[in-house]
């Protein structure tokens, strides 16, 4: 089962990951990451740019309008993801409070749709 | 000599495969350097023998191919010198030799069968590991039928083996007392196999025929292994009976057609007839099982010429009995269906009232979905409909989504 495990910042994660302890969480990420690869869970994953490059973008009366920032202010932004195929949800969300922002932010856990089909009884 | 088809490469690489991997195990012993030396072996004799021709002893070349490797691997590996004496034992062994007979053949695919599908692994390493080691699969093909990429597929299966080394477990058939705990181990895996291809939980199509055929080719070669063994057979029957409907579950636009709703002009005849003679035999000469009677209620629906027509209290009988030898809330919630469909859907809704609480049920879109079709059948609309939306809100698999949003709507 593949789940999207969505990595929360707030202004203060920020600071912290490129602060003088960044060091260490960036270590405890690696850590994670090279366990995750050894164990085959790790699908993929990326760390997404400051949230002040956000553009977002809405199309009315087939006209595009294009904003600078967020869909939403608020206190937590999406900061980056993880894709992991696990056995079960509880094993995902292992993986998720083991990420340092969930002791900062928070980290949210989803299952991920898939194409096959159920049981056609 | 001929070029021959990819196919007959491929179709004979993978029956060679076991057979290979059993005569290197069996003279130098670590599983885990022989899987990956015939594993190389195999992906060189794919690009050879497509261009050269099959080569007149199959087997002996691949033996000796993947022998090299295995010497090479254990050259390379400097910090292990005190093996150049066994590297010089093996090299004298590794002259090809043609097609000896192999008296233990069979048995050693059993027993690579089981080795593979160690208790000690996930279900999801075992099938990777089964695929790679006995049905021949690069591991590439086995990644890509779970959708996650190469390098992952690769960790899983080396992790995989580690676990069978750290575990001692050695290369020899169980001893008769713990077989049959062993053989039911390898039919769980081969189960979750083709489930995991006739409902594809990671696909981008609704059905991966692949891997359900691969699950039906090991199957079909446990089962000639252990020909007196009912459960195994029953099992190969299940399969056969569940893939005969492939080409009538999946409309042109991919939807999801539901059984009683199927073409049953498409249905596969020749794998019916199969199957009800598999069922029907290890019901008359084995012990009873649960892979049996799952088979004879296949067997009962391939054998209605309607939806009307399915002699439900046959199902209900079936499913009484299974539930008694083999307690599981799925089954319970099956029978429950087949009470609506012999006794009206209130006492169906009655029967799953009773289950409702079970953990193992929680959050499960399908007690939602069947909740709906039964208060669908007893004319209550309105809670069919929410109970629809409730079960498309608790699926992860698109086309089953489409399909509940799409009853929802019509309620």
């Amino acid at each position: 089962m593949k789940y999207m495990l969505l990595i929360y910042d707030n202004a203060d994660t920020r600071e912290l990951f490129f602060g003088p302890e960044g060091k260490a969480l960036g270590e405890e990420i690696e850590a994670l990451m090279a366990e995750l690869a050894a164990s085959g869970e790790l699908v993929g994953g990326e760390a997404l740019a400051d949230p002040a490059q956000t553009r977002s973008i809405r199309v009315r009366d087939d006209m595009p309008v294009v904003t600078d920032g967020p869909l939403a202010e608020a206190k937590e932004h999406f900061g980056g993801y993880l894709i992991v195929d696990c056995d079960s949800a509880q094993r995902a969300t292992e993986i998720a409070a083991r990420w340092p922002n969930a002791r900062f932010a928070a980290m949210e856990v989803r299952p991920i749709m898939n194409s096959g089909g159920g049981q056609d009884l | 000599m001929t070029q021959p088809g990819v196919q007959d490469v491929e179709g004979l690489l993978r029956r060679l495969a076991p057979q290979a991997l059993g005569v290197l195990v069996r003279r130098y012993g670590q599983f885990d350097a022989c899987e990956d030396a015939v594993q190389e072996a195999l992906l060189a004799a794919v690009g050879q023998w497509q261009n050269h021709g099959i080569p007149e002893h199959p087997r002996s070349w691949l033996v000796a191919v993947a022998t090299r490797r295995l010497i090479d691997e254990i050259r390379a590996d400097r910090a292990r010198r005190a093996r150049e004496d066994a590297v010089a034992d093996l090299e004298e062994r590794c002259q090809p030799a043609p097609d000896e007979p192999e008296p233990s053949e069979h048995d050693d695919t059993l027993t690579l069968l089981v080795l593979c599908c160690h208790p000690a692994l996930t279900p999801a390493s075992q099938i990777a590991l089964t695929l790679r080691a006995v049905g021949g699969l690069t591991t590439a093909e086995v990644a890509s039928a779970f959708l996650v990429p190469e390098r992952a597929m690769a960790q899983r299966i080396s992790r995989a083996k580690r676990m069978i080394k750290a575990s001692g477990m050695r290369f020899e058939l169980p001893p008769e007392g713990e077989r049959a705990d062993r053989l039911r181990a390898v039919r769980q895996v081969m189960y979750l196999m083709f489930n995991e291809g006739y409902t594809a939980s990671s696909g981008s199509q609704l059905q991966r025929v692949e891997l359900a055929a691969e699950a039906i080719r090991l199957t079909r070669m446990l089962h000639r292994l252990a020909p007196a063994d009912g459960e195994t057979a029953g099992l190969l029957a299940l399969m056969l009976l569940t893939h005969a409907r492939r080409a009538a579950r999946v409309s042109a636009d991919g939807a999801l057609i539901m059984i009683a709703d199927q073409d049953r002009s498409l249905w596969d005849q020749r794998a019916i007839t199969e199957g009800l003679a598999l069922v029907e035999h290890a019901l008359a000469s084995a012990a009873i099982g649960p892979y049996q009677l799952q088979a004879a209620i296949a067997a009962v629906h391939a054998e209605a010429p309607s939806a009307e027509g399915t002699d439900w209290r046959q199902i209900l009988a079936l499913y009484g009995l299974l539930e008694r030898i083999a307690p599981n809330p799925m089954f319970t919630l099956n029978r429950a269906v087949a009470i609506a469909m012999v006794h009206g859907p209130r006492a169906g809704l009655a029967e799953l009232a009773k289950i409702e609480g079970d953990e193992r049920l929680a959050g499960h879109h399908r007690i939602e979905a069947v909740r709906a079709h039964m208060l669908e059948l007893a004319g209550d609309r309105p809670g069919a409909a929410a109970a629809y939306r409730a079960a498309a809100q608790l699926t992860t698999s698109l086309p089953e989504r489409r399909y509940l949003e799409s009853r929802a709507a019509v309620m």
